[in-house]
């Protein structure tokens, strides 16, 4: 009976040996299922061969052998789990290296629009305008003689019409704006002091189409008209409209100009964004680029759309877009704005 | 303007740098646009010198070998030019010098040896002349530096349009005295009068005086016709005038020294002697000293005799009493005529001179006599000229200095700046103003301090007291100025909000992937015809359309009814070959060229052409737009209606991309989408798109889009907005475009009257949503969204949402029929909605659509 005992335990340590050595070999969750069928399985399974045994066995033995087929069967079990866990993690890291991704293709980018400099500038302009107390308004692009040259000191056959080409619609009464300035009168008409606005729009001029001249343009207009503001708030807007637009640093000059529509009328420099004043080929060695016409509203405008001119002031400029963004952007040729190329356009 | 400075510097003492002076009148509103340096580059190698031998070279019809005096030595010289002779004083170019791009050297010719050159003035950059060598005055010195002698500077002026008295150098040098408190220092003409007087050779008659408020006139005798001397044609030449002959010059000299235009005319070829200023008969016509013969206007200012027109007042002579090499007998005229008359005519002839330039800016009638004196001086000095004794002088009502009343708190009251009645007082006076102080009482103006200022005759544009403020900044200098911020109050909200909203549209377009584009807004009425597939009278009539706003869905043309004769051309036959003449726009009379004729009627055509210029370079495809106006006519003499629009256009691939969505080109729903996403952006909830048709589109592949406002009776009214569509292949091979193209067209006013002016929120229900989904099978005609219509109609309030996901053709469906799936989803506002409510409503909807388009649910 004893060697009988001994020998089933041997056959159970070779057993355990057989399926631990097998167990190491397994690839797959599927071999692993069939491995633990055949050793473990409940009706088939090797170890439970053994078990039917049992009772064949002496009342000695059946517990040694009881114990051996547990210890057998606990041994293979825990071997089993761990390889089970072994083979998982190894899947799922496969899986995850299987869907690797090349980070580095480009992403599915919806396109995006850019809006014109011209626009761009524009606002610009009217927000710092706006944070000033501005208000923007627009007006008509075809206009009346009186709106864009009389009714602003510019009468029939006045010498100052020269600096504006004009395109007709109706020779002598309506016309393509040649300025923003027109909507000076439209808006004064239209309600009383205080006025402040900002009138950003197209205007036209009659002019040969070449690298800085353009016949049709934008314009943004300022007008301000209460009963306390002087040169000196020009001056200090003006100063405050270039800093923001062209940087904390920038200094503005007046110098004495000439427009039939304010009096006294002055040119407004400021110092060069690119030499800073020291000079170079942008602002012709003078260290200062112009950048807008200003001074206070005439008073024979003032009269025209009848404000008193001894109770009320006022302040008007006009500035070119186009100028302010050539200058702003480094951009050399003014055509540019309105050819349109998208090489150009998306830039902005 | 061009002002030699050494010509400046004979009226007032210059001590500044040339940069200094430019900067100093630039400051002060005389902008100084370029500083020009005669003489620059001469270097020290071309100095003066003296022929001192000459004699014809042997053999050579033209060259000459001359000794030369070098003030140091002797060297030879050949020379070709006709004009030299020995003992005249001559520019010589030494070797090493350099004249242009040529540098002078040693050279051996015919047996002579020639160690350097002679110079012409146009070699050495003193004007154009280059008949012969430039013969030096007599009393030159030899051997010195011609730059040392002769080198300039001119400096280039735009005289602004109310300042004709800046036009001449004295003028100018009025400002300079001011401005650097120096003396002027006038020329004062004296000469002896002599032989009959004037009055009784000459008779001047003017016949209108609005348009000529003075005439004076002298007689010189004895002229004799040459050239100027050296000293004036230099002058002229860098003033940028070309010397003529003596009497000429002497004419244009004076014109720009003193500001007053002259005209010489030869008195013996005026006819009996009398000048009569008068204006045009209609239909007279003269030939002007150009050569070119003009046809008068009855509103032109003429100079005649009693036989005839002379000369065109102001502006230009003519051939009939020119000066010419027998004249010997001078009338000299000295006049001031009416600015607007003479821009007007210099206008209509398009022909601008010096004279009429100065004249249309304003001068002053008290110059005339100074001129005239100064002219006679010069003729009589210069051309040994007996100056006849007295002016016949027309001058029916003489100006009078004006004076105005002047606070010179008024100064401070305009521009802030701080300033002294005194300072005011120094900074009039100088500029030639007379300022005297009124006592505050006998004004009784508050007691402030008043002045009276005289303004001097020339200053024409001086009124009131805004002027005189301008003039004191000007004195003390802008910058001056302080710098303060306006504190004076906000003025109330007011205008429209139309910057904000086309800048709202602007970001949400961009956002979707648009690029903004800026086209001119003059095109041609044959670009814009080039939009449509079939160009007749009726397909032409959608350029003009313009949403109804009476409230009737559909369009009106713009103004047809008013324009009665192109109605008529409009409606009649639409087969016939179409004029683009006829295509009522906005007109440009004065266009720059026949591709810029009129006012775009469109924002498309310019849509289309930036597709085609892109398109070239661009493998992408382009997804642009544009915001801006179409100008609408009206009556005749009314201004255009101008309508804000938004134009899209998309052709071609979103993208180049290696993602398939992103490569695909565009098509009809991609632009569909775009318009929508526009509308949920600005919250339009009620709009609907049909189908339509348009002579830019495909037939079957456009839409017209309508938005809906709250009518009458609770109904609920559409007014379209604009089309979109996919542009006709005929359309689309015209502008050469690679891809098929989309185009949309929106009228921004519609658009935004249904905005909703508030959003209101609806609370979120809290009870169970049902989805049921619902496949129909309907005929491929039945448009989606009268199914989507209908489902929401039967659904009823408790029908929350229909979404169509799956539209499908081909098999197991029928031919001719197509597939729409739905998710539908129930819910009660105020209570849990029952499985069998849901049921049962799914039920009546699709019995409605079996009713409506015989729909059968998709087994
Ligand atoms: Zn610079």
């Amino acid at each position: 009976m004893i060697e009988q005992l001994d020998a089933l335990l041997a056959q159970l340590d070779a057993l355990q040996e057989r399926a631990l050595r097998e167990l190491e070999a397994i690839n797959s969750l599927a071999e692993l299922e069939d491995w633990d069928v055949r050793y473990l399985g409940r009706h088939r399974g090797e170890l439970k061969n053994f078990s039917t045994l049992i009772p064949k066995l002496g009342k000695a033995e059946r517990p040694v052998i009881g114990q051996k087929i547990n210890a057998v069967k606990e041994k293979l079990e825990s071997a089993l789990e761990a390889r089970r866990q072994e083979l998982r993690d190894r899947e799922l890291r496969e899986a995850l290296e299987r869907e690797r991704l090349d980070v580095t293709l480009p992403g599915r980018a919806l396109p995006a629009g850019h809006m014109h400099p011209i626009s761009r500038t524009i606002l610009e302009v009217a927000r710092i305008f706006t944070r000033m107390g501005f208000q923007v308004v627009q007006g008509p692009e075809v206009e009346t003689d009186y709106y864009n040259f009389q009714a602003l000191n510019i009468p029939v056959d006045h010498p100052a019409r020269d600096m504006q080409d004009t395109f007709w619609v109706v020779p002598g009464e309506i016309l393509l704006r040649t300025q923003t300035s027109p909507m000076q009168i439209r808006v004064m008409q239209a309600t009383r002091p205080p006025v402040r606005v900002i009138v950003p729009g197209k205007v036209f001029r009659h002019e040969a189409i070449d690298a800085s001249h353009e016949a049709m343009f934008h314009q943004i207009e300022g007008l301000l008209v209460d009963e306390r503001c002087t040169m000196a708030d020009l001056k200090g807007s003006l100063a405050r409209f270039a800093r923001e637009m062209f940087g904390e640093d920038r200094r503005v000059r007046f110098r004495g100009s000439y427009f039939p529509f304010t009096e006294p009328s002055a040119e407004v420099d400021i110092d060069c964004i690119l030499c800073k004043g020291s000079g170079c080929r942008l602002c012709k060695y003078s260290g200062w680029l112009e950048i807008l016409g200003s001074g206070m509203v005439h008073p024979r405008v003032l009269r025209e759309v009848g404000y008193d001119p001894r109770k009320y002031r006022g302040y008007a400029f006009g500035m070119g877009v186009e100028r302010i963004a050539m200058l702003k952007y480094a951009i050399g040729e003014i055509r540019l704005f309105s050819g349109n190329d998208l090489r150009f356009l998306r830039q902005f | 303007m061009r002002v030699p400075l050494s010509w400046l510097k004979e009226y007032v003492e210059i001590t500044q740098s040339p940069q200094e002076l430019a900067h100093t009148l630039t400051m002060a509103g005389l902008e100084v646009e370029t500083l020009d340096y005669i003489g620059a580059d001469w270097g020290d190698l071309i100095i003066t010198a003296q022929i001192t031998h000459l004699e014809k070279v042997p053999g050579s019809d033209h060259l000459s070998y001359t000794r030369i005096n070098t003030g140091s030595g002797e060297i030879g010289v050949i020379c070709g030019a006709p004009n030299i002779k020995e003992g005249d004083k001559v520019p010589l170019a030494l070797p090493g010098a350099r004249i242009g791009d040529l540098t002078i050297g040693v050279a051996r010719k015919m047996g002579y040896v020639s160690e350097g050159m002679l110079c012409s003035p146009r070699e050495l950059g003193l004007g154009s002349d280059h008949s012969g060598i430039y013969i030096l005055d007599p009393e030159t010195p030899l051997g010195v530096k011609l730059a040392d002698l002769l080198s300039d500077v001119v400096l280039e002026f735009a005289i602004k349009a109310h300042r004709g008295d800046l036009s001449s150098i004295i003028g100018i040098a009025r400002e300079v005295a001011a401005l650097t408190h120096k003396p002027l220092r006038l020329p004062e003409p004296r000469f002896n009068e002599q032989g009959q007087p004037a009055a009784e050779l000459v008779k001047v008659t003017v016949e209108d005086r609005e348009l000529c408020p003075r005439y004076s006139a002298r007689v010189i005798s004895g002229v004799k016709i040459g050239p100027s001397p050296d000293w004036m044609a230099r002058r002229l030449l860098m003033a940028g005038m070309r010397p003529i002959n003596l009497i000429v010059d002497i004419t244009n000299y004076v014109m720009l020294e003193v500001g007053q235009p002259l005209h010489a005319f030869d008195y013996d070829l005026v006819r009996e002697h009398h000048i009569i200023v008068r204006r045009s008969r209609d239909g007279e016509e003269i030939t002007t000293l150009d050569g070119v013969p003009r046809r008068l206007r009855n509103d032109m200012l003429l100079i005649t005799d009693p036989q005839g027109p002379t000369a065109i007042a102001g502006v230009m002579g003519s051939a009939i009493s020119e000066v010419n090499e027998g004249t010997t007998r001078i009338l000299l005229e000295s006049a001031n005529f009416k600015p607007a008359s003479i821009r007007r005519t210099a206008v209509a002839l398009g022909l601008r001179t010096e004279s009429s330039s100065r004249f249309e800016k304003g001068l002053d009638p008290e110059l005339t006599i100074f001129g005239a004196n100064r002219a006679a001086q010069l003729m009589a000095e210069l051309a040994g000229g007996q100056v006849h004794p007295g002016i016949v002088d027309v001058y029916p009502q003489p100006v009078e200095a004006r004076s105005i009343l002047f606070s010179p708190a008024e100064v401070e009251w305009l521009t802030g700046l701080k300033v002294t009645s005194r300072q005011v007082h120094e900074a009039l006076s100088a500029l030639e103003f007379k300022v005297e102080e009124v006592s505050a009482a006998a004004d009784a103006a508050g007691g402030e301090q008043l002045l009276r200022v005289t303004i001097p005759t020339f200053r024409g544009d001086i009124e009131e007291g805004a002027d005189l403020v301008e003039e004191v900044l000007r004195m003390i200098g802008y910058d001056q100025l302080p710098a303060t911020v306006p504190e004076g109050p906000l003025p109330e909200p007011q205008g429209d909000h139309w910057f904000e909203r086309e800048y709202e549209i602007r970001e949400i377009l961009i956002g979707l992937g648009l690029h903004e584009i800026l086209t001119y807004a003059m095109t041609s009425r044959q670009r814009m015809l080039n939009l449509l597939a079939e160009v007749n009278a009726q397909t032409a009539q959608v350029l003009l359309q313009k949403p109804a706003d009476d409230g009737q869905a559909g369009w009106v043309i713009a103004s047809a009814q008013e324009r009665a004769g192109s109605e008529d051309d409009l409606a009649s036959d639409g087969r016939k070959p179409f004029d683009a003449r006829s295509l009522p726009a906005v007109t440009i009379a004065n266009p720059l060229s026949n591709e810029l004729e009129c006012m775009r009627l469109t924002l498309l055509s310019g849509l289309m052409e930036t597709l085609q210029e892109n398109s070239k370079r661009n493998r992408a495809g382009l997804r642009l737009f544009e915001i801006g106006r179409r100008y609408l006519p009206r009556g005749a003499g009314e201004l255009p209606e101008e309508r804000r629009c938004a134009g899209l256009a998309l052709c071609g691939p979103a993208a180049i991309s290696w993602v398939p969505e992103l490569a695909r080109p565009a098509d009809f729903y991609d632009l569909k989408g775009i318009v929508e996403t526009l509308l949920e952006r600005l919250h339009i909830r009620r709009y609907r798109f049909s189908a339509a048709q348009h002579p830019t589109f495909h037939p079957g592949r456009c839409a017209v889009l309508e938005v809906g406002r709250p009518g009458m009776d609770n109904g609920e009214r559409f007014t379209p907005v604009g089309f979109l569509g996919e542009v006709h292949p005929l359309v689309q091979q015209r502008y050469d475009l690679p891809h098929r193209a989309y185009l949309c067209e929106l009228d921004l006013e519609t658009l935004y009257a249904a905005v909703p002016e508030r959003l209101n929120y609806a609370p979120i229900s809290r009870h169970q949503e049902l989805t049921r989904d619902l496949a129909v099978v309907v005929d491929q005609q039945v448009p989606a969204r009268a199914v989507q219509e209908a489902i929401e109609r039967h659904g009823g309030e408790l029908l929350r949402t229909v979404a169509l996901f799956d539209v499908y053709t081909g098999t197991p469906i029928p031919p001719g029929k197509k597939s729409l799936t739905y998710t539908l989803l129930y819910q009660a506002r105020d209570r849990t909605l029952t499985d069998a409510e849901a049921n049962a409503l799914q039920e009546r909807i699709v019995a409605a659509l079996g009713e409506e388009f015989g729909a059968v649910l998709r087994s």
